[in-house]
């Protein structure tokens, strides 16, 4: 009779092990386990048949349902909070394609981006950064770079002088800087060489204004002088700021050219980084973009520094910055940058 | 400038097959930027001779007919052709179908292709010389008038340009990077350059034989200052009636110029030969002698272009005995320059001083082909090479021609100069050591003497590099190193001492303020003029004081230079509220002020006052003023902590001009304790109603924030304090009550967190939310704002909690009548 019995819970045990392990939602779990081990459950059922049992028998019995009550209760919870864990937190239908919420974010100006990118690769190489004022006078902007007296670049064709401030020479003149040149001296006379300085801004000229020609416009001009450095160290320099700027290995090739300021004077081409030198649109079908004048700074800017030319030399860049970023980003009109217009700036993020 | 690689091979036999790619890629590395080359014949392309057989009516049409036409090869086509001068035998131009012209001579370029011209099959077409860029070469006065070829040797099928000589290819010359070399003015000049590079034989100009002891004309120069030499050639036997040699016009033609008569033709030759402007009088009208003088006060002349010019001291003439007869250099008189019926001339090769007519071309607003050569300055010299052409193309145009008076005025025979080069110095400065043969090879190729002794290079250059181009040791360094090659100097390592490393504190700031404003604020950079429209500066400012004005602005209304940054802010607002309804948007630029003048850097000048600062402009059609205030208070408020300078706090002491009523603040350098006027560096305030009207911003709240960067003081280093994290639980503790309107939250805040003599229960208190509206009465307002709640000591019960709260509700409903919200 005891044996019938244990042979009844024993299989009570597999099948109530095997559907728990079945159950596959709470709510069967839930119905499962009444099943089983509820007050209506087969294990009660079971029990009841220990009244026909002889009463030396029933504790063991007694033991061995009371044993598989709480291995079934626990497989049961386990299974519970298995279940619960499983599967997603959301209804299957959620939509993965709605967009996610942008940041709400303003930029820099891209001219400002190029700039700092480039005032980044100079602080590596050392270089300090200059800034001046840019009302300047006729002796910074053209006498001490050794412009020619009558050079036609003094006269209000080309030049905003200051109203008032207008009919004298040198340095009562006044003007919008024409360019950041004069500032090299500025910064030279007021500090020790060796000198490695940048000084970026923005510069003004009297000029009709078209898709390439502003009236306002940014340059950045780099300086280093030394007593040795030969012309040769300049590409140097420029490579080693380009390939920065860039991010890739960028070709340089230095060409006659000629500024006031310089001796020897470069026109420094970098190669075409949008057909990769093989000619384009954009390079006029020469593979090389005319990016930057450099030169050596003449003897008369460096005396004008109050350094000897005889000790000391050095390399000067001129970077356009307008042009740089156009070339970055295929803009096709200078005036956009000083435009303030919101549908064109937001687009440099 | 234009140039004719034909023409240039005249003076240089250049390398056998060398590619003009080749050449221009050498010029342009070593001597001038050549901008393209254009192959001439390629704009004949399938134009060729036709020979008209047969002339036919058009069944159609009566103005047009058929013209069987031989185009070689056999073929005989059938052209229909409304040209007025058709003539059966007769050269002309066939354009064949792929031809590209310009119908009658206008619009743009039209490929030719077979058509049906009323109903009559046409190969082609006959061409008038407009239809295929060749007016000038081949004028006509009637419409319709085909080419005529028939003086040509040629044979049907020809390409018209081998027939007309035209194969030849034209390089275009950057001028801006000839500007300091004169010398390469011409197709000598470039000549004379390229020999250089490639080390090849410069061929002569012809050579002419003046006639000796001729007399007959005098030169006088009153001022040897400005015009250091003068030649004047007395020319017999010539005719402004005849036209030049085709090959001469031809010439002149394809780099650039018209074909007029002989005389105007040889003297355009010469000059773009050489270099040198010449220019020819009428020697009939010319009375006595040649003087070069400065005009009188008020002389009166009309020049060639009809134009009359009234000039004065400043300006250099050529006058006769009666008057002036030409502005120096730039244009001749129209009264006594050749006539329709000249036949003697006087010739005049001169050299003028470059600065005084310079300044004489721009007063009367005459830039011409001669002022633009004499302007960059010629060398004295050149006039020789200029005489010997002349003559000589003279005599080959006019073979009847008869020099009758010469007369060579030369008062100030240029200076050679001699420069010393150290060759160590030399060395130095190139990065390599070149020999010393090599060294005197190369300037023995561009003309230049030199010698070397010991150390010492002894350079002299040649007359025409003797113009203020070659002055100093490192002009020789250049022309070296060019013909070495740049490309050929391998690039030399940097070396530099280490002393200390960067730190520039200011440039942080402004980095770091841009970067505040642009990444954490939302606001976007922009740029925008230092000129100012007189519209935004009637929005901005009540008067014009204290402002920069540019003696030539870009407009009219543009003439002030900015004192502050919001006028051209507005503007660039007003334009972008176009298309946005809510943006924010700051510049960080220089201002300048007629005041304050100093000498910062130089005592030898005197710069105004000039401050960076950085203004912003929120505007928003949705936000409220208050909402929209509070973020641009935020933004200010942020920057002491963001961008690390010193604290700034608000005060209101002085009203912009621009500012609302009631909505403005002054922002103050000095933090917690707010001083007087004289410490503001800024406003924040919201556009009043008035400024935003005249700026044209309608319907949107503006929020501005103005702030003098040069007066942030950057910290030293990062200041932030550590706090030990609490040890005990602090719990946020939220009251909402009704207040009047007049109480503000400075006081809501003092009055919550009370006197404050022991540790305080409450560690901070801080503004929620304001809110007016349905279930709040009028004229209150309920404020939100949240405690914190916590002890050093222990974990607080909710007892204890409370009774902190109810302490903070006391004070304020007994000090500002608060009441709880219910």
């Amino acid at each position: 009779m005891s044996a019938a019995l244990k042979e009844k819970l024993a299989r009570l045990r597999e099948e109530g092990e095997a559907s728990i392990a079945s159950a596959s939602t709470t709510s069967e779990l839930y119905n499962v386990k009444a099943s089983l081990i509820g007050r209506k459950g087969a294990l009660t059922n079971i029990l009841k048949e220990i009244q026909s049992l002889d009463v030396s028998e029933r504790p063991e019995i007694g033991s061995i349902a009371n044993e598989l009550k709480n291995h079934l209760s626990r497989l049961a919870e386990e299974r519970d909070e298995a279940l619960q864990l499983a599967g997603s937190a959301v209804p299957p239908d959620f939509d993965l394609t709605v967009p996610g919420i942008a940041p709400d974010g303003g930029a820099l100006h891209p001219i400002t981006q190029m700039r700092y990118d480039l005032d980044d690769a100079f602080r590596s190489l050392g270089f300090e950064i200059f800034q001046e004022n840019e009302i300047t006078s006729e002796l910074y902007a053209f006498d001490n770079l050794n412009f020619p007296p009558d050079h036609p670049a003094r006269e209000s064709m080309d030049t905003y002088w200051i109203a008032g401030h207008d009919s004298g020479r040198g340095g009562d003149r006044l003007c919008l800087r024409p360019h950041l040149t004069g500032a090299s001296v500025r910064y030279m006379r007021t500090r020790k060489p060796p000198y490695r300085f940048v000084y970026p801004g923005r510069v003004y000229r009297n000029e009709t204004t078209d898709a390439r020609h502003e009236r306002a416009f940014f340059q950045y001009e780099a300086l280093t002088v030394d007593r040795e450095f030969p012309f040769s160290a300049g590409k140097v320099m420029v490579k080693s700021v380009l390939d920065r700027v860039f991010g890739s290995d960028v070709p340089v090739r230095m060409r006659v050219g000629f500024f006031p300021f310089v001796e020897p004077g470069f026109e420094i081409d970098m190669g075409c980084l949008v057909c990769g030198g093989s000619g384009c649109g954009v390079c006029k079908h020469v593979g090389w973009i005319e990016i930057m004048p450099g030169g050596t700074p003449h003897p008369n800017v460096l005396a004008a520094s109050g350094l000897d030319p005889a000790e000391f030399t050095g390399f000067y860049v001129n970077i356009g910055l307008d042009r740089l970023v156009m070339m970055r980003y295929g803009v096709d009109d200078v005036r956009l940058f000083h435009s303030a217009d919101l549908r064109f700036l937001s687009q440099f993020k | 400038m234009k140039l004719s690689l034909d023409w240039i091979k005249d003076y240089v036999r250049l390398p056998d097959g060398l590619e003009v790619s080749r050449l221009m890629y050498d010029l342009t590395m070593s001597t001038v930027e050549v901008e393209g080359a254009e192959n001439l014949s390629d704009r004949f392309k399938n134009i060729v001779v036709g020979v008209i057989e047969e002339i036919v009516p058009h069944p159609n049409a009566d103005k047009l007919r058929i013209c069987r036409t031989d185009i070689g090869g056999g073929e005989i086509k059938e052209i229909v052709c409304g040209g007025v001068n058709l003539n059966s035998g007769m050269k002309t131009a066939v354009a064949k179908p792929g031809a590209f012209v310009r119908w009658h001579g206008e619009g743009g370029l039209v490929e030719i292709k077979n058509a049906k011209l009323r109903g009559v099959e046409s190969y082609g077409m006959i061409c008038a010389s407009s239809e295929i860029g060749l007016f000038d070469l081949f004028p006509f006065k009637e419409e319709a008038t085909i080419m005529d070829l028939s003086g040509f040797d040629a044979r049907p099928g020809d390409d018209i340009a081998a027939v007309l000589g035209l194969e030849d290819v034209l390089l275009e010359i950057d001028n801006k990077s000839l500007t300091n070399r004169p010398d390469l003015w011409g197709h000598y000049g470039i000549a004379r350059e390229l020999s250089a590079l490639y080390d090849v034989p410069l061929l002569e100009l012809p050579e002419f034989s003046l006639p000796s002891g001729v007399g007959g004309i005098k030169v006088v120069i009153d001022d040897p200052g400005r015009c250091s030499r003068y030649l004047g050639v007395k020319i017999d036997g010539v005719s402004a009636a005849k036209m030049s040699s085709f090959v001469i016009q031809s010439r002149i033609w394809r780099v650039g110029m018209r074909p007029i008569n002989a005389l105007v033709d040889v003297t355009n030759y010469v000059m773009l030969a050489v270099g040198q402007p010449t220019h020819a009088f009428d020697s009939g009208n010319i009375e006595g002698g040649i003087t070069v003088r400065k005009a009188g006060d008020g002389e009166r002349l009309i020049l060639l272009n009809g134009k009359e010019v009234s000039l004065s001291p400043d300006d250099l003439v050529i006058a006769d005995d009666r008057e002036a007869v030409a502005l120096a250099g730039i244009m001749g008189g129209v009264k006594d320059s050749i006539l329709d019926d000249t036949t003697s001339i006087i010739l005049e090769i001169a050299n003028f001083e470059p600065i005084g007519l310079r300044k004489t071309a721009q007063k009367h607003d005459l830039r011409t082909e001669a002022s633009v050569r004499y302007e960059k300055g010629i060398d004295p010299q050149r006039a020789d090479q200029a005489l010997k052409l002349a003559c000589s193309v003279f005599a080959s145009e006019f073979p009847d021609m008869n020099i009758s008076g010469c007369y060579d005025n030369y008062p100030r025979p240029l200076e050679r100069i001699q420069i010393d080069v150290s060759l160590e110095w030399l060395a130095r400065r190139m990065g390599k050591r070149l020999d010393d043969s090599e060294i005197n090879r190369f300037l023995d190729r561009l003309g230049f003497s030199s010698e070397i002794s010991g150390d010492t290079l002894r350079v002299s250059p040649p007359s025409w590099r003797s113009t203020g181009d070659i002055s100093i040791p490192d002009d020789i360094m250049e022309e070296v190193a060019r013909l070495h090659g740049y490309e050929n100097f391998e690039p030399t390592r940097i070396t530099a001492t280490f002393e200390r490393s960067i730190n520039q504190r200011d440039m942080d700031t402004e980095r770091g303020l841009r970067e505040y404003l642009s990444y954490r604020c939302g606001m976007q950079e922009v740029f925008t003029y230092p000129w100012v429209r007189d519209e935004y500066l009637d929005a901005v400012f009540s008067d014009r004081e204290g402002m920069l004005e540019i003696s030539t602005p870009p407009a009219p209304d543009e003439r002030f230079i900015r004192s502050s940054l919001l006028p051209n802010l507005l503007e660039a607002a007003s334009g972008n509220a176009r298309h946005l309804d809510g943006f924010a948007i700051y510049e960080l630029s220089q201002v300048f002020f007629d005041r304050n003048f100093s000498a910062p850097y130089d005592e030898r000048e005197l710069l105004p006052e000039q401050r960076r600062r950085v203004t912003g402009v929120f505007v928003s059609k949705d936000a409220g003023v208050a909402g929209l205030f509070r973020r641009a208070k935020g933004t200010v408020e942020g920057i002491q902590r963001y961008v690390h300078v010193e604290p700034l706090s608000f005060i209101q002491t002085n009203r912009p001009h621009w500012a609302d009523e009631t909505v403005w603040l002054n922002i103050s350098s000095l933090g917690g304790e707010s001083l007087g006027e004289e410490t503001v560096i800024g406003s924040l305030a919201l556009l009043s109603k008035r400024s935003a009207m005249l700026a044209g911003i309608r319907q949107s709240a503006v929020i501005v924030f103005d702030i003098d960067v040069e007066s942030l003081v950057p910290l030293r280093s990062r200041t932030n304090r550590y706090t030990r994290l609490p040890e005990y639980p602090q719990v946020e503790y939220d009251i909402s009550m009704l207040f009047g309107e007049p109480v503000k939250w400075e006081s809501v805040e003092s009055a919550a967190l009370g006197r404050r003599v022991a540790p305080d229960l409450v560690r901070s208190v801080s503004f929620i939310d304001e809110y007016r509206g349905r279930q709040i009465p009028d004229g209150k307002k309920s404020i939100t704002l949240r405690l914190v709640i916590g002890s050093d000591k222990k974990t607080l019960t909710s007892d204890e909690i409370e009774a902190a709260a109810a302490a903070v509700k006391k004070r304020l409903s007994k000090q500002l009548g608060g009441e709880i919200r219910t």
